[in-house]
């Protein structure tokens, strides 16, 4: 096959491209530096740590992030283990799955990136992986969980990136590494009260649709790492998540769709054109924009009656999903039944709404003038 | 002016008009090649080392088939064993479905039993299955012989065909779906139980109540 058979379209790639600094970005970078300054040996207090990961630019920029990301996490990397090698972690029941993907993971690395280098970092990133799940034995690799890991190795090295993800594996993603994937299931649903709540007309638009919350599987799974086109996007978003409470990922899915929404009720209202639409992120989301309404929304519902609520648009899928199942049982007694059919086909159209009628006029009429010629003859005497 | 049905009036989709829409589902272990096959197919490019599929990715592509537009919706599962679940909601509206394993890996071959069971339990009962062999280009690795897939394949009635394909080669790639369309195109034209399908009564489509059935408790 020639080279040209081999052009690599599809696939958008992660785009690291370097945009100068704007002002804002250059102030609040200078803030940082500041605080970094005052606050020697990682003294910074959380709460104002949370604060400028939350607000807008976020961190800024890697150099940044590499010291203030473990901070965050609440990562103690004065006590780091000792990493094993790849050979150590070989016979791990999930390790063939694991390189697969890393294998294919090549679009999360810098493009230009020296080919040994970016071998030397897929194979950390295997370790990375492995070293976690064998720590944690009660902890399941997902596809997806690889996009997390890549990113944090990018930024803050092998050893500093286990420490994040073994701390974010036993809260944020402990859930997704269940056995099975149920309680994630669960958990997307709670897009559905927020968007309900905040704009009634797309959330109905949305069910009618069918499209359920399989568009935002990975958006989840992976902190959207593994969805977004601009490796700037995606370290910011980690900022706001390592700021954030758990769960966080689902404000900013159900922001997405609020902004999203003249587009989404434009499209057509079935599960494969919604589905299409909102799986695919628009590479000019405002996401300033969307992670402030993200927090206003976090802060606006709480998680409880969102959990009811959820429950409740539970039990009604159940029971429309009964109904359903009993109207096909219907349906499929009544193709089985065909001698019955013609019969029944002959009564209902002998019944129709206008036969019926006629019928029941006629009655009526034969009916007053019966009572009419009684009193007015009969009763008179005359015969 | 937007296109209207004369019937109905009501306005018709702007995308290219179709005679046929089939949905099709494709399976099979991690790694064997689904979405690069979806790729070629729909794209005609081959995207080396493709990220992997988390849930399900979606895509359409109309063909022609016997003069008619068919047009083809078809839903990319993530392989992982994980996801199982979640993918499983997908197959069951699907008219065909393909079983992708990898001729390079044995173990993704004798998976298939497994993704069999898992079609019988969670589809209808006339689906469409297709098998096909992915990797075909690197015949030296070969742990998969094509008679071998061959036989299987009669012993498992619903499978339609068994075929060899090479996403990054291009074979058979086309070939596959348009048999697959083909064949259900077919299954649609012959069977006129079909097209009183379940879904005859659909929301927006009145039917008046002489063409009701005897569901309707009268009697």
């Amino acid at each position: 096959m020639s080279d040209v058979d081999e052009i690599k379209i599809d696939l958008p790639p992660l785009s690291f491209e370097k945009c100068p600094e704007s002002d804002g970005e250059r102030n609040k970078r200078i803030e940082i530096e500041k605080l970094i300054a005052d606050n020697p040996g990682g003294s910074i207090p959380l709460k104002a740590l949370q604060e400028l990961a939350l607000g807008n630019f976020g961190l800024v920029n890697d150099d940044l992030r590499r010291v203030l990301w473990p901070q965050l996490a609440g990562v103690d990397v004065t006590n780091l283990e000792r990493v094993p090698t790849l050979d150590e972690l070989q016979s791990h029941p999930e390790f063939h799955q694991v390189l697969l993907d890393v294998n294919r993971s090549l679009k999360r690395f810098p493009p230009g990136i020296p080919y040994e280098q970016r071998i030397a970092l897929q194979d950390q990133l295997t370790v990375l992986i492995l070293r976690v799940i064998k720590k944690y034995p009660n902890l399941r690799y997902y596809q997806g969980y690889h996009d997390v890991a890549v990113t944090f190795l990018l930024v803050a090295g092998e050893e500093v990136a286990f420490a994040i993800m073994e701390q974010l594996s036993t809260t944020h993603f402990s859930e997704c590494m269940q056995e099975t994937m149920e309680a994630t299931q669960r958990r997307l649903m709670f897009i559905w009260p927020i968007v309900l709540f905040e704009q009634p007309e797309l959330f109905h638009f949305l069910q009618r649709s069918s499209v359920g919350t399989l568009f935002a599987l990975p958006w989840y799974l992976t902190w959207f790492g593994h969805s977004l086109n601009s490796y700037k996007a995606v370290v910011r978003l980690y900022d706001y998540f390592l700021a954030s409470p758990m769960y966080t990922p689902i404000f900013v899915t159900a922001a997405i769709l609020l902004h999203r929404a003249n587009v989404i009720l434009q499209e057509d209202c079935d599960m494969a054109s919604v589905h299409c639409l909102l799986s695919k992120l628009p590479d000019d989301l405002p996401f300033e924009d969307i992670l402030v309404n993200s927090s206003k929304l976090y802060d606006k519902y709480n998680l409880t009656v969102i959990e009811k609520k959820v429950e409740e648009l539970i039990q009604n899928e159940k029971e429309q999903h009964k109904l359903e199942e009993e109207r096909r049982i219907k349906y499929r007694r009544s193709v089985s039944s065909k001698s019955n059919y013609n019969v029944s086909k002959w009564f209902l159209s002998v019944l129709t709404p206008k036969s019926v009628m006629m019928t029941t006029a006629v009655s009526i009429v034969v009916g007053i003038c019966a009572y009419y010629y009684k009193n007015q003859y009969l009763a008179a005497g005359i015969s | 002016m937007t296109a209207r049905n004369p019937q109905t009036l009501m306005a018709l989709p702007n995308e290219e008009n179709f005679d046929f829409l089939f949905k099709i589902v494709l399976i099979g272990d991690c790694c064997t090649g689904k979405t690069s096959i979806l790729q070629r197919f729909k794209t005609g490019n081959y995207v080396e080392r493709h990220g992997n599929t988390i849930g399900v990715d979606f895509s359409m592509k109309t063909i022609e088939v016997e003069g008619k537009q068919v047009k083809l919706q078809i839903w990319d599962t993530a392989g992982q064993e994980r996801f199982r679940t979640i993918t499983q909601s997908y197959y069951r509206a699907n008219n065909g479905v393909i079983i992708v394993y990898d001729i390079t890996k044995r173990a993704t071959f004798a998976n298939l039993q497994k993704w069999i069971e898992e079609v019988r339990r969670y589809t209808a009962s006339n689906v469409l299955i297709i098998l096909i062999g992915n990797k075909c280009d690197l015949e030296s690795e070969r742990e998969v012989d094509f008679e071998e897939a061959r036989q299987m394949c009669q012993y498992i009635p619903e499978i339609l065909f068994v075929m060899e394909t090479s996403a990054k080669e291009n074979t058979n790639v086309e070939d596959a779906f348009r048999c697959l369309a083909t064949e259900l195109k077919r299954q649609h034209d012959s069977s006129n139980v079909q097209a009183l399908d379940e879904n005859t009564v659909q929301l927006g489509q009145s039917k008046p109540l002489k063409s009701c059935s005897s569901s309707c408790n009268l009697t």
